[in-house]
């Protein structure tokens, strides 16, 4: 597979980009530093760290294999149909996790457990339990609403309010009480840059996002949910709606946002998990048969199965 | 198998058949169409040519002069003075306190009974509301009058105001937020049951709470359905006669600005009495419904207007 030539360039390149940016130095934060930021244009996310909660989000480091999420012994119910069969699985933080597997496996059912979407759905019933930074999701003491600050959330159909492209993106700083204009248009203004959205929009932030296009939404509920500056972005097959020119752009924005965020993302396409992920996971039937590093599961898989869903022979 | 292969020829039958019953299909729609628009056009003129007449040169019951007519403050058919100026002030003011009223409970009863209500309730309070809507106005007339009315009065003793048994302007602004409640609310709901379960869920994960999300995007997405049912609910308001008059009296000059005092409005004064008179005092109440539309229209346009300035943006 050449696309997995491709991906092992990529990777070997990140490094270096990642050396070359002072964002991820922690030791950096002078003065100096401060102004380079501003000039890229991302000192206000800078800032944010600061201003924001402090514990919302740790200073973006180099990749680890930190884990973000761990999932153990997961069992879903829809009333009486089970959705997902004891689910364990560690997404590792700052790395891109595919979910891929045939429709209606139970793919956007896990990915709806880490940000607590479910609980908005009636009759679910779920057991076994879910930790983030060692802590039960579905405990006492996680609040949904803060949760949903910290995970963020793509929808398969971008779904933009019906409000300028600048309340859109500001929208979610606002529900925390976040009124500072100054400081608003500043995150706006990187979210929309790190979502490869700003050069498009920049005169008519005022304009109404649902004239946007399909794949500019898209970007912009991304933009959306990176102005939150949270852990984790979940993505449910975020480009199954657009051209290939946009799902470029998109992928391409997923290389840059692992470095700050960890990404699970759904997708149906091999080639989409192939070129972005570091982690895969195949589902099937509500149960995962198989999760690995992308480039061990696509080029030796151990099940059978997998083999034969990923080279097409599957459903 | 191949008998029951649709031949070509019956495929081609069938498209011409399609072609033409679009034809008549489109006939018919603009038929009717054509006819509705006409009834309007034909009122309209009606009203306009029995308004306009009395103000012309050799109108058979003496010319009026316009410019009077509309600035005029006094309106008594025994000296013939007839100055619309107050009527329409008295209108405006009743409709919009009576919108004022019930627009916001209008608006969050549709939310309550989209969003939180549980599902019984929903039901049974859509159920209230549409049967509310459908309520003769006559009937709220006899319920004004025997009701609306001695609150007001107990209201005016209260605040140590005469008012003539309730009879008042705050009466008839109390029976027209009721009357334009059942309208603007079941609009509403109609426009908030649209508003699409991705916008929700959409502003849930970005960490906003159930209330954020119904007012600053349910809300917000349904903007333009319920202000479509403020329009309805004024339209009623302007345009009530039987109820209305019910409650008004007969203030023969104005505007008052007491609440409690007797009020005047153009469909009371185009209704009352109008059967047992004849001569100049039967034709201006045609132009009295002249200057109804013109209110009506201008009403709508600043809607419009407000609609699209709360519709922009707000930054910056
Ligand atoms: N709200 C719901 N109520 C009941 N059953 C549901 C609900 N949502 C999903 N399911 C069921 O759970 C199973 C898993 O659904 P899920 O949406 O997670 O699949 P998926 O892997 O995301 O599929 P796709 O690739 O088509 O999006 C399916 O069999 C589906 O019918
Ligand atoms: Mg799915």
């Amino acid at each position: 597979m050449n696309l997995l030539a491709d991906k092992k360039i990529k990777r070997s390149q990140e490094p270096m980009a990642s050396a070359a940016t002072p964002d991820l130095d922690p030791g950096s934060q002078t003065a100096e530093a401060a102004d380079r930021y501003m000039s890229r244009g991302s000192g206000p996310v800078a800032r944010a760290r600061t201003q924001v909660a402090a514990g919302l989000k740790p200073a973006a480091g180099l990749p680890d294999l930190k884990p973000m999420f761990e999932v153990q012994d997961l069992n879903l119910y829809y009333s009486k149909f089970q959705a997902l069969k004891h689910i364990n699985l560690t997404i590792p933080a700052h790395q891109v996790t595919a979910f891929i597997g045939p429709s209606g496996c139970g793919k956007s059912t896990l990915l709806r457990c880490f940000n607590r979407m479910n609980d908005l759905l009636e009759e679910v019933r779920i057991d076994g339990r879910i930790l983030m930074d060692g802590r039960d999701l579905r405990g006492p003491q996680t609040d949904v609403v803060e949760l949903r600050t910290k995970v963020g959330m793509v929808f398969q159909q971008p779904n933009p309010f019906p409000m300028s492209i600048f309340d859109n993106v500001a929208y979610g700083l606002r529900c925390q009480g976040i009124k500072d204009r100054v400081y608003l248009r500043q995150v706006v203004e990187t979210s929309l840059k790190k979502a490869a959205l700003y050069d498009e929009v920049k005169d008519e932030l005022d304009k109404n996002a649902t004239k946007l296009s399909g794949g500019q939404q898209q970007r912009l509920c991304i933009a959306r949910a990176i102005a939150l500056q949270p852990q984790v972005i979940l993505m449910d097959e975020p480009t199954s709606a657009l051209d290939p020119i946009a799902t470029l752009k998109i992928e391409e924005l997923m290389n840059d946002l692992k470095k700050e965020y960890t990404i699970v993302i759904v997708t149906h396409s091999m080639q989409q998990a192939a070129r972005i992920s570091d982690k895969t996971a195949f589902f099937l039937l509500g149960e995962v048969v198989e999760f690995d590093d992308t480039v061990t599961m696509f080029n030796n898989p151990s099940d059978k199965r997998t083999e034969d869903y990923i080279s097409g022979r599957f459903g | 198998m191949n008998d029951r292969q649709p031949n070509a020829l019956m495929l081609q039958h069938n498209r011409q058949r399609r072609k033409i019953s679009d034809k008549i299909w489109r006939a018919l729609f603009l038929i009717s169409c054509v006819l509705s628009a006409l009834m309007i056009v034909l009122i309209i003129i009606f009203i306009a040519v029995k308004g306009i007449r009395v103000f012309l040169p050799g109108y058979e019951y003496g010319q009026q002069n316009f410019w009077d007519f509309l600035t005029g403050m006094t309106w008594r058919q025994d000296s013939k003075t007839y100055g619309v100026g107050f009527i329409v002030i008295n209108t405006f003011t009743t409709a919009a306190f009576a919108a004022l009223l019930s627009f916001p409970v209008a608006t969050l009863t549709a939310l309550f009974i989209v969003k939180i209500a549980p599902e019984r309730l929903r039901v049974a309070f859509t159920t209230v509301i549409e049967l509310l809507a459908a309520i003769p106005s006559v009937v709220y007339g006899v319920f004004a009058s025997g009701a609306i009315t001695k609150l007001v009065q107990q209201l005016a003793a209260f605040f140590g105001q005469t008012s003539a048994a309730g009879i008042s302007a705050l009466s008839v602004i109390l029976l027209l937020a009721i009357m334009i409640f059942p309208t603007i609310c079941s609009m509403a709901i109609v426009a908030i049951q649209a508003v699409g379960k991705s916008l929700e869920w959409g502003s849930l994960a970005l960490g906003a709470s159930q209330t954020q999300t119904n007012f600053k995007v349910v809300l917000s997405a349904a903007k333009s359905g319920i202000f479509a049912g403020l329009v309805l609910g004024l339209g009623r308001a302007f345009g009530e006669a039987t109820a209305v008059t019910m409650v008004a009296g007969n203030a023969m000059s104005g505007p008052s600005w007491n609440l409690f005092d007797t009020t005047r409005t153009l469909t009371t004064t185009m209704l009352s009495g109008m059967h047992e008179t004849s001569g100049l005092d039967y034709d201006i109440r045609f132009s009295a419904g002249l200057v109804l539309m013109a209110v009506i229209l201008l009403t709508n346009a600043l809607i419009h207007l407000i609609k699209r300035k709360i519709g922009g943006v707000d930054h910056e």
